[in-house]
């Protein structure tokens, strides 16, 4: 099993759900962050002063899938979340050894 | 006791012995029942009664009923009906118009028989006008106002002569005037009821305390003296007794006389019929009961003084439980003055009690939404009520459980207690709408993290307007289908029955219709792409609307649930809100109406007078923006005035809207001219407060500026308007120069500065394809933007479109300058900062 944690575009959340439903993944964990990546924020103007935008918004979605369609789900979350520019996102993807389903108890191992 | 009747008319010839022999039988009746010792209530209530005939029939042969309409009114203890046998006969004669001679040979021949008859005769002459003078009356005569009774002629005068005076502040300064007498009678007594020989009219404990106890609560709360002190029926023994003892000093002393002196003692106790075998018994038996009476007036008086609701408005109080009204009967009947209950509630930081509350839920049904708010003075009401403070949401929300707000606006009745089930929300419907007003509210007293929204509703121009719209943004709710154009539609109801002026209208029609879409847009599009911006922005128009639906946004997310606005959603919220901004004001000279997509509804719409081919040679050229900020009427009438410009170059005109003026200016362009139009006005001591200038490439000006008349110089000389028009188009012609008239008012200026925030000067030659763009944010001054725009202009600079924001005592605005028809280098920029600078700091 993988754990597939992709920083997206806050408008295109939607966009990678749907992705991911077509390969039948339909479990996922989905967080409002902030941070900053290669853009490291940017400078704004407001009123004739300038200020920093060091933190930018942006959506942290997490599923864990087999190891079977790990690949497919990678890169159905690429070709929704993309959009050209800086500041698309990353996608990070971990091992899982086991995981358990709390109501069962039930163990599921990679 | 016998019925009031109308005196024997007597043979014409005769009439003065006819009056002076019923004024006798009436005497001889009090003096009888004060001989017994029971000249008290009842035997002065006969005696009143026999006086108000007698009135009424000198009334009738005077001829008052065949002039203009007059009233006779009883004032102090004959109003109270307690006359006594020498009692001076206290009346009001009131006109309902000018007096004149006719008039004035009535009142002599009305009053000089009372003389005759040898009454002492305490009387006021007053027309209706007088009313509104009222304030400034003697206090004596406030207080007599407070037991006025009619007698003879037209009964209704007295309600139009009180209707014309402020009643919440005479009722205030009369319960403040009586304090005041109460206390320098008092002391005159040394402030002490145990004395030897009182006066039972004067001392302290006896009759003037008791209806000064009598009037506290009748203006403050008709229940008052039930409550507390010695209780009603303590009271009522303490009147009928000292009555009954002044009735004996008057008919001993056969004058007006008050004083129970140890002689009279002794006659007072005898008719009283106290038993003792000697003098002395029966005097302290009586002065025992006298001083038991007086000490339950004085303890009635002092809870009255102490514990009487304090005045608050028209009939209302503020009580320890919160709003109360005064006189619950006559408020039941006037509807349009219960939302006065709930604005003083917010102003005095208190709820509206619940015995008002109940009058109002008891009542609420039987009135129409118009019953409400009948006037434009109630519709303004009604508006100012809705600004934004804290309260707003308790007492919207007390208006809403006692029926009252679905009760003025019917299209809320359809979603009280609403059940609207989707993944979100976690409230009715009803209580998430004014949960949105809660929020708005809070950010007034926001922290550091709430400041940038906080600040953009201080800036808000018209916040009520915002309330309006999230009162009534979900009412659509009531129905189960799409609810935004159903909202939309109910509200263009609430808004014309509140008879709310175009702009205002479009204001709430527009924030309720797209209620959602700045959500949507920050949450679920990429904002980074400056399209998405674009087409926000155009969306929005102005950046007033863009506040707006801003905060609107905020309050609407906020109020779904508590967990539903995250730090995360007011960033982008935020970051959609700063970069629509910049493009509202940054980028709009790049958009200009350039295409007749843009131009057909104006075209199309014009009046008879005006040809397309001249509307649109007007539009051409100019921003988009402008057709945005000005109404289609306005836009005509600049059609109208280029007309003339060829015969007269500069058209000026001033009009009041909302307590602020405008100045509207369309002329040619010339060096200048922005900072000398800014500059006259400043000379004639005017505080710029918000304002555009439009500049056309063919050299087409409209400027248009609102301003504030702090020295009410427009108000206060007749012809003011003319002579500021008239100075601007010598300034403008160069037959006088601006500078000169603001010489003066310069130099106060720069010797009163403050040492506020450091003024702020940015130039951005990014935003526009076509200017350089300077932003200035310093600290309001007279003359400000005159110096600003002078300093550009000096600098060789063209100030072609400017925007003028105010807000507090931050000026902001924002300058698209060229030069030579180019922007401005980065040398020019900065020799430019520098000029605009020195200008700030009052060195150029």
């Amino acid at each position: 099993m993988k754990m597939i944690k992709a920083i997206v575009r806050p408008n295109k959340v939607d966009e990678v759900k749907t992705a991911l439903e077509k390969l039948q993944i339909s479990g996922m964990t989905v967080t409002e962050v902030r941070g900053h990546g290669k853009q490291k924020g940017h400078t704004a103007i407001y009123r004739g002063q300038e200020y920093n935008v060091s933190l930018l918004p942006k959506m942290e979605i997490e599923v864990v899938v087999s190891d079977s369609i790990t690949d497919e789900a990678i890169k159905a979350i690429i070709e929704s979340a993309r959009t050209g520019e800086i500041g698309d996102g990353r996608v990070f993807v971990l091992p899982v050894d086991e995981s358990y389903r709390i109501r069962t108890g039930e163990k599921t191992v990679s | 006791m016998s019925e009031p009747h109308a005196m024997q008319v007597a043979p014409r010839e005769e009439p003065r012995g006819t009056r002076q022999a019923y004024l006798e039988t009436a005497r001889r009746e009090l003096v009888v029942a004060s001989e017994r010792g029971e000249g008290g209530r009842q035997a002065l209530k006969q005696y009143s009664h026999r006086m108000d005939a007698m009135v009424q029939q000198l009334f009738a042969e005077a001829g008052g009923p065949a002039l203009q309409p007059v009233g006779v009114y009883a004032l102090g203890g004959y109003g109270r009906r307690a006359l006594c046998l020498h009692s001076d006969i206290d009346l009001l004669v009131l006109f309902a118009g000018p007096i004149r001679d006719a008039d004035e040979r009535f009142l002599h021949a009305f009053l000089n028989p009372l003389w005759d008859l040898g009454l002492t005769v305490g009387h006021q002459v007053r027309e209706v006008q007088d009313g509104s003078r009222l304030d400034s009356d003697n206090p004596e005569f406030l207080l007599a106002l407070t037991d006025a009774r009619a007698v003879a002629g037209d009964a209704t005068l007295i309600d139009r002569f009180l209707e014309r005076s402020d009643s919440a502040r005479i009722s205030t300064r009369t319960v403040d005037a009586l304090k005041t007498l109460i206390a320098e009678r008092h002391a005159r007594f040394n402030t002490t009821l145990y004395q030897l020989e009182p006066d039972v009219k004067e001392a302290p404990g006896a009759l003037r305390d008791l209806f000064g106890a009598q009037t506290i609560a009748k203006l403050t709360d008709p229940a008052l003296l039930g409550q507390g002190g010695s209780g009603l029926r303590a009271l009522e023994d303490a009147e009928e007794f000292l009555l009954r003892v002044r009735s004996i000093l008057h008919l001993e002393t056969a004058r007006h006389h008050n004083i129970l002196t140890h002689e009279l003692q002794e006659r007072a106790a005898e008719r009283l019929g106290y038993v003792g075998t000697t003098a002395r018994q029966r005097v302290e038996r009586l002065m025992g009961d006298y001083f038991r009476h007086a000490r339950a007036v004085d303890r009635s008086l002092r809870w009255a003084l102490r514990a009487a609701p304090v005045l608050i408005g028209p009939n209302l109080v503020k009580a320890a439980d919160g709003i109360r009204f005064v006189d619950a009967r006559q408020a039941v009947e006037r509807p349009e003055t219960w939302l006065a209950a709930f604005q003083v509630a917010i102003d005095a930081g208190c709820s509206v009690s619940d015995d008002a509350l109940g009058h109002i839920q008891q009542h609420a049904g039987r009135f129409a939404p118009e019953a409400f708010f009948p006037t434009a003075a109630h519709r303004d009401a009604l508006l100012h009520f809705l600004k934004p403070r804290l309260g707003l949401y308790e007492r919207l929300s007390e208006m809403h459980d006692v029926g009252l707000l679905g009760q003025m606006f019917p299209e809320f009745r359809g979603i009280s207690s609403r059940v609207v089930r989707d993944f979100y929300h976690k409230y009715t419907v009803d209580e998430h709408t004014l949960l949105t007003i809660r929020n708005l509210e809070r950010l007034i007293e926001a922290g550091p993290e709430r400041e940038r929204f906080a600040r953009l509703l201080a800036e808000v121009d018209a916040p009520e307007l915002l309330v309006l719209a999230l009162l009534l943004h979900d009412v659509g709710k009531s129905r189960d289908d799409e609810h935004v154009p159903e909202s939309t539609r109910l509200a263009r109801q609430m808004s014309e029955r509140l008879q709310l002026d175009e702009a205002s209208r479009g204001a709430v029609d527009f924030l309720i219709s797209h209620h959602l879409q700045m959500s949507l847009v920050a949450f679920r599009r990429d904002t980074e792409d400056p399209e998405i911006v674009r087409q926000f922005a155009g969306l929005v128009g102005v950046e007033d609307r863009l506040k707006m639906l801003c905060l609107m946004t905020l309050a609407d997310v906020e109020a779904v649930s508590l967990e539903m606005l995250t730090a995360w959603k007011e960033e982008l919220l935020w970051r959609l809100y700063v970069d629509t901004y910049n493009h509202l004001t940054l980028a709009y000279g790049d958009e200009v109406i350039d295409s007749p997509s843009i131009l057909a509804d104006v075209i199309d719409g014009r009046p008879s007078d005006l040809n397309a081919a001249e509307v649109e040679e007007f539009l051409e050229g100019l921003p988009r923006r402008y057709l945005q900020l000005f109404s289609r009427d306005a836009v005509y009438k600049h059609v109208r005035v280029a007309r003339d410009l060829t015969r007269d170059p500069v058209q000026a005109w001033l009009e009041r809207t909302r307590g602020e003026w405008e100045l509207t200016v369309v002329t040619g362009d010339q060096p200048f001219l922005f900072s000398n139009i800014s500059g006259v006005l400043s000379s004639f001591g005017m505080d710029i407060l918000r304002g555009f200038a439009f500049t056309k490439p063919n050299g087409l000006v409209v400027d248009m500026f609102h301003f504030s008349d702090q020295e009410r110089f427009l108000e206060l000389n007749d012809g003011g308007e003319a002579e500021l028009v008239r100075a601007l188009r010598d300034v403008v012609a160069g037959r006088t120069n601006v500078a000169a008239r603001l010489k003066g008012r310069e130099e106060g200026i720069f010797r009163r500065r403050s040492l506020g925030f450091a003024p702020v000067v940015h130039c951005d030659n990014d935003s526009s394809r076509r200017y350089t763009i300077v932003e200035v944010v310093a600290e309001n001054a007279l003359g400000l933007l005159y110096r600003i725009s002078r300093a550009m202009s000096d600098s060789g600079c063209d100030v072609d479109l400017v925007l003028i924001e105010t807000e507090g005592q931050r000026a902001i605005d924002v300058f698209h300058l060229t030069r030579n028809g180019a922007k401005l280098t980065a040398a020019e920029q900065q020799a430019l900062i520098a000029n605009v600078q020195r200008a700030l700091e009052g060195r150029s």
